[in-house]
C-alpha cells in the first residue's frame, strides 16, 4: 500500500512540478552578485521587488529590471552575477522613442538589489528584506504589490519607495498618499490608441481583436484607447472589433486558444494586454501565419518584437524602465519627492515601437500615426481610458 | 534506538541529504564560498537573524524571519495534515489544492460580509473555510463510496474544477471587489474586516499569527484522534485493510467519508489562515501551491501529524529564509529543490531501512522487515 502511494505521490509531483515550469519565469537566478555585506554598506541601493511573473517574462517584469539594471547601474545580469554592460549593449537596449530624450540615459552609481517573488504572500516580506539590506529606495512592480508596499511603507517611514502601476489605496480602496511613496501610473490608452490606428490601417479583413487579462481598469485603458485608435482610422473595424478577457496573466494556454479563436473568426491583427497569456497569443499568431494566414500580433509593455519578428507588427511600449530610471537618479539627486505621477506619450511613459515588418502603404500609415502622435502630445487629442470616455469620444467622431 | 526515532531516521537522513546535493549544486555552479553564505542566509532568514540581534540590531531582527518561517509552517502543516488523514483511511488525497482555494474563498467571503465581532467572525471564518474544504473532498468521498470512482483520478480533477470555478469565474465575476477609484486596479475579493483578521501574536515585531498556534493545535488534535479514540483507530483499521474492517464490525463507508471530509476540512482551515492571516483578502489567484507541497511534507514526515508537523517546520524555515538566497544570486527555486529532493530520497526509505538495518542491528532476524515498513 505505502509503495503504491509513493508512486502515486511522485507521479503527482511530477505534474505539479512540470505544471510551474511552464510558467515564463523559468528565467535564470535572480539577483545581484552583490554579497550582502556589501549590500548594506552600498551607499545607492535600489531595491527591486518583482512579482511572481518573474524575470524573463519579456514584458512588464523585465522592463522594470532593464531600467534598474541596465540603464541605472549598467550592469548585465548574468548566471547570477552581475558584469559591466557595454555602451553598444545599454545603446540597443533603449527603444527609439526614447533615443532623443533629454537628459540622456546615462549609467548612474546605484547598485541593483533585486528579488524575485515566489507567491503573493512574500511581497511584503521581500519589500521589507530590502530595507534590511539598506536599500534607499525600494520599488514594488505591478499593482498586485500596492497593499505590500502601503504595509510596509507605513512601517518605514525612513525609507522611500516607488509603487508602479498603482496608487495607494486603503482597505476600502480608496487612493492616499504616504508621505514616502511615489506612485507611477501610465496613461495606457495613449499608447494603445497609436498601435490602435495603425492596427486600422493595416487590416486587410476589416476585422482588429484585443485580448486582454484579468478584467481591471488598468487592462481596460489599453482597450478602450485601442478601440478609439481603430475608431479614428478604420470606423468599420472598430465596430466589429472583437475585445475577450482571458481573466489570468499567467496561463499561455488561455492567451492561445483565445487568441485562435479571433483569428478563426477573421481577426488579422491582435493586440494584447496580458502578460504571459499574450505569449499565447503570439503563438497563435505565430502559428496562424505559418497556415499561410496574413495576421499580425501587437505586443505589449516591452518591444516583443525579438519573440516573432515576422508575425509582430509593433508593440505598444509602457516605460517602467524610464520610470525606474528615473526614481534612481532622482534619488541620487536628493529630488525624489513622494506624490502621484501620471505617464503620458507627452511624458515618454507610453509609446509605440518600431515598426519592423513591411506592408503595402507602410510608409504611409506611419505618417498617419505620427501626426496623430503629435496631436496627442500637443494636447489637441484627448484619448479616452474608459467606457464612458470612450461613449462620448464615440460620439464626438463622425 | 527507539521505534519511534528509527521511524523518523530515513526522513532526517533524507533531508540532510538533500541539503547536502543542493550545497554542492551550488558550489558547482557557483563556488563553495557562496554555497556556504547563500546556506547561511537561508538559515538566518528562516530562524531569525542572530548575527545582526547579537551585533545590537533590533529584536524585529529575529521576530520576522520567525513570523515568516511559522506562516510557512503553519500552512505546510495544515495541508501536510490533508493529505496525511486520507493517507490513514487508505486514501490519497492529491486534492488538498483544490479543497484549499475552496476553504480561501469562503473564508474570504466570511471574512467581508459578515459583520460581527472577532470573538465570532474568526470562529466563523474559520468553521466556513472547513466546511468549504470537506464539502469539496466529500464530492471525492461520495463519488469513491457510491460509484468507486478512484480518488486520484475525482481530486486532480476537482483541483482543476476549483481553480475554473473560483479563479476563473468567482473572483473575477460575482465576488470582485469594487475599485472605488476610477485608475485604481484591485484584484481579488474585497478586503475583509479587520474583525476577521487574524490576530497577531507579536505586533508589528512579524507577521506571526494566530494560524500558527492553530495548526500546531490541528496536528495534536488529529494525532489524539488517530491513536486515542476509537473512531480514529478504526479509521486506522481502514486504511490497513478495509475487508478485515469492514469483518471486525467497523462502518468501513462511513469512516472513509468522515477522513475525506477530515482531510478537506484541514486543507480548507489552510485556505483560510492565508487569507485571513496574511493576504487579508482571495487575491486574483492563489498561485503558490501549498496543497501539492502537503503531499510531500506528509511523506517526509511519514504520515505521522507530529512528524509531519515537525517537518512543515523544517520546510518552513528553508521557504522563508531561501529568498535571502537571491541576495547572492542563487536561483529563487533552490528551497523547492531541497524539498523535492528530501521527498525522492523518503520514495527510497526501504532502501535506507536496509541500510540501517544492516548497519546498526546486523542481527535482526528476517521477520523484522513486515514491522519496520512504515504503514500507510
Amino acid at each position: 500500500m505505502q509503495r503504491r502511494f509513493l508512486v502515486l505521490a511522485l507521479a503527482a509531483l511530477a505534474c505539479a512540478c512540470s505544471k510551474k515550469k511552464e510558467e515564463p519565469s523559468s528565467g535564470p537566478a535572480p539577483t545581484p552578485a552583490a554579497t550582502a555585506q556589501a549590500a548594506e554598506k552600498a551607499p545607492n541601493a535600489v531595491g527591486l521587488v518583482i512579482d511572481v511573473g518573474g524575470r524573463g517574462d519579456h514584458s512588464f517584469n523585465d522592463a522594470a529590471l532593464r531600467g534598474l539594471e541596465l540603464w541605472a547601474s549598467g550592469k548585465r545580469y548574468e548566471g547570477g552575477r552581475y558584469v559591466d554592460a557595454s555602451a553598444q549593449e545599454l545603446r540597443e537596449s533603449i527603444s527609439s522613442d526614447l533615443a532623443s530624450i533629454a537628459p540622456s540615459l546615462k549609467p548612474l552609481a546605484v547598485k541593483p538589489l533585486v528579488l524575485q517573488s515566489k507567491a503573493q504572500e512574500d511581497y511584503a516580506p521581500n519589500l521589507q528584506l530590502l530595507v534590511e539590506q539598506g536599500a534607499q529606495l525600494t520599488i514594488g512592480n505591478g499593482y498586485m504589490l500596492a497593499n505590500a508596499v502601503r504595509d510596509v511603507a507605513t512601517e518605514n517611514p525612513k525609507s522611500l519607495f516607488l509603487l508602479i502601476d498603482s496608487q495607494v489605496l486603503d482597505a476600502q480602496g480608496k487612493a492616499r498618499q504616504l508621505p514616502n511613496v511615489r506612485t507611477i501610473l501610465f496613461k495606457e490608452q495613449e499608447g494603445s490608441f497609436l498601435v490602435g490606428a495603425l492596427a486600422g490601417l493595416v487590416t486587410k479583413t476589416g476585422k482588429v481583436g484585443f485580448v486582454g487579462g484579468i478584467e481591471v481598469p488598468l487592462i481596460k485603458r489599453f482597450e478602450t484607447g485601442y478601440r478609439a485608435g481603430v475608431m479614428t482610422t478604420n470606423p468599420k473595424a472598430a465596430a466589429t472589433l472583437m475585445g475577450v478577457y482571458t481573466g489570468s496573466f499567467n496561463s499561455v494556454a488561455a492567451g492561445k486558444q483565445v487568441a485562435q479563436d479571433l483569428i478563426a473568426k477573421g481577426a488579422d491583427v491582435v493586440f494584447h494586454a496580458a502578460g504571459a497569456d499574450g505569449l499565447g497569443v503570439i503563438q497563435a499568431v505565430k502559428e496562424a501565419r505559418a497556415a499561410g494566414k496574413s495576421v499580425y500580433a501587437i505586443g505589449v509593455d516591452s518591444d516583443q518584437s525579438h519573440l516573432a519578428p515576422e508575425a509582430i507588427l509593433t508593440s505598444m511600449v509602457k516605460h517602467t524602465d524610464l520610470a525606474v530610471y528615473q526614481a534612481s537618479r532622482d534619488l541620487l539627486d536628493g529630488k525624489l519627492v513622494a506624490g502621484e505621477q501620471v505617464l503620458g506619450l507627452k511624458e515618454s511613459g507610453v509609446g509605440m515601437a518600431d515598426v519592423r515588418v513591411d506592408f503595402p502603404g507602410k510608409a504611409e500609415a506611419l505618417q498617419k500615426v505620427e501626426a496623430l502622435r503629435q496631436r496627442i502630445v500637443a494636447g489637441q487629442l484627448s484619448v479616452p481610458g474608459t467606457q464612458a470616455e470612450l461613449a462620448s469620444f464615440q460620439a464626438a467622431t463622425p | 534506538m527507539g521505534e519511534r526515532a528509527r521511524q523518523a531516521l530515513p526522513s532526517v537522513l533524507s533531508v540532510l541529504l538533500a541539503l547536502v546535493l543542493c550545497w554542492i549544486a551550488i558550489a558547482m555552479t557557483r563556488d563553495v564560498d557562496t554555497a556556504t553564505r547563500a546556506y547561511l542566509q537561508m538559515f538566518w532568514g528562516g530562524v531569525g537573524n542572530w548575527p545582526a540581534f547579537l551585533d545590537g540590531g533590533p529584536v524585529s531582527a529575529l521576530t520576522r524571519p520567525l513570523g515568516e518561517a511559522a506562516m510557512k509552517a503553519a500552512l505546510l502543516t495544515l495541508t501536510g495534515l490533508s493529505v496525511a488523514v486520507a493517507f490513514k483511511v487508505g486514501l490519497f488525497n492529491i486534492g488538498a489544492q483544490g479543497q484549499m482555494i475552496l476553504g480561501a474563498l469562503a473564508a474570504a467571503v466570511v471574512g467581508a460580509q459578515l459583520n460581527v465581532p472577532a470573538v465570532l467572525h474568526i470562529p466563523a471564518a474559520l468553521a466556513a473555510a472547513a466546511l468549504a474544504g470537506g464539502t469539496w473532498s466529500g464530492i471525492a468521498a461520495a463519488l469513491r463510496i457510491r460509484r468507486g470512482v478512484h480518488e486520484v483520478i475525482s481530486t486532480i480533477m476537482l483541483n482543476w474544477v476549483a481553480v475554473s470555478l473560483v479563479d476563473n469565474w468567482l473572483v473575477i465575476g460575482p465576488l470582485k471587489a469594487v475599485a472605488q477609484g476610477q485608475q485604481s486596479s484591485i484584484t481579488g475579493t474585497a478586503e475583509i474586516l479587520s474583525s476577521a483578521q487574524l490576530p497577531r501574536l507579536l505586533g508589528d515585531l512579524s507577521r506571526l499569527n494566530l494560524g500558527f498556534p492553530l495548526a500546531l493545535a490541528a496536528a495534536v488534535g488529529v494525532d489524539l484522534w488517530l491513536k486515542r479514540l476509537r473512531v480514529g483507530f478504526e479509521t486506522r483499521a481502514v486504511g490497513l485493510g478495509p475487508e478485515a474492517a469492514r469483518t471486525a464490525g467497523v462502518p468501513v463507508a462511513w469512516r472513509t467519508g468522515q477522513a475525506m471530509v477530515l482531510a478537506g476540512a484541514m486543507a480548507g482551515l489552510a485556505g483560510a489562515v492565508l487569507v485571513l492571516g496574511t493576504e487579508g483578502r482571495y487575491p486574483g489567484t492563489l498561485g503558490a501551491p501549498y496543497g501539492f507541497d502537503g503531499i510531500a511534507i506528509a511523506l517526509i514526515g511519514n504520515n505521522n501529524p507530529l512528524g509531519l508537523t515537525v517537518a512543515a517546520l523544517v520546510f518552513g524555515v528553508l521557504r522563508a529564509g531561501g529568498t535571502r538566497m537571491q541576495l547572492l544570486g542563487v536561483h529563487k527555486s533552490f528551497p523547492e529543490l531541497i524539498q523535492g529532493l528530501a521527498l525522492l530520497f523518503v520514495a527510497g526509505r526501504l532502501i535506507w531501512l536496509a541500510v540501517l538495518r544492516r548497519r546498526t542491528r546486523p542481527s535482526v532476524a528476517p521477520a523484522a522487515p513486515v514491522v519496520e515498513v512504515p504503514r500507510a
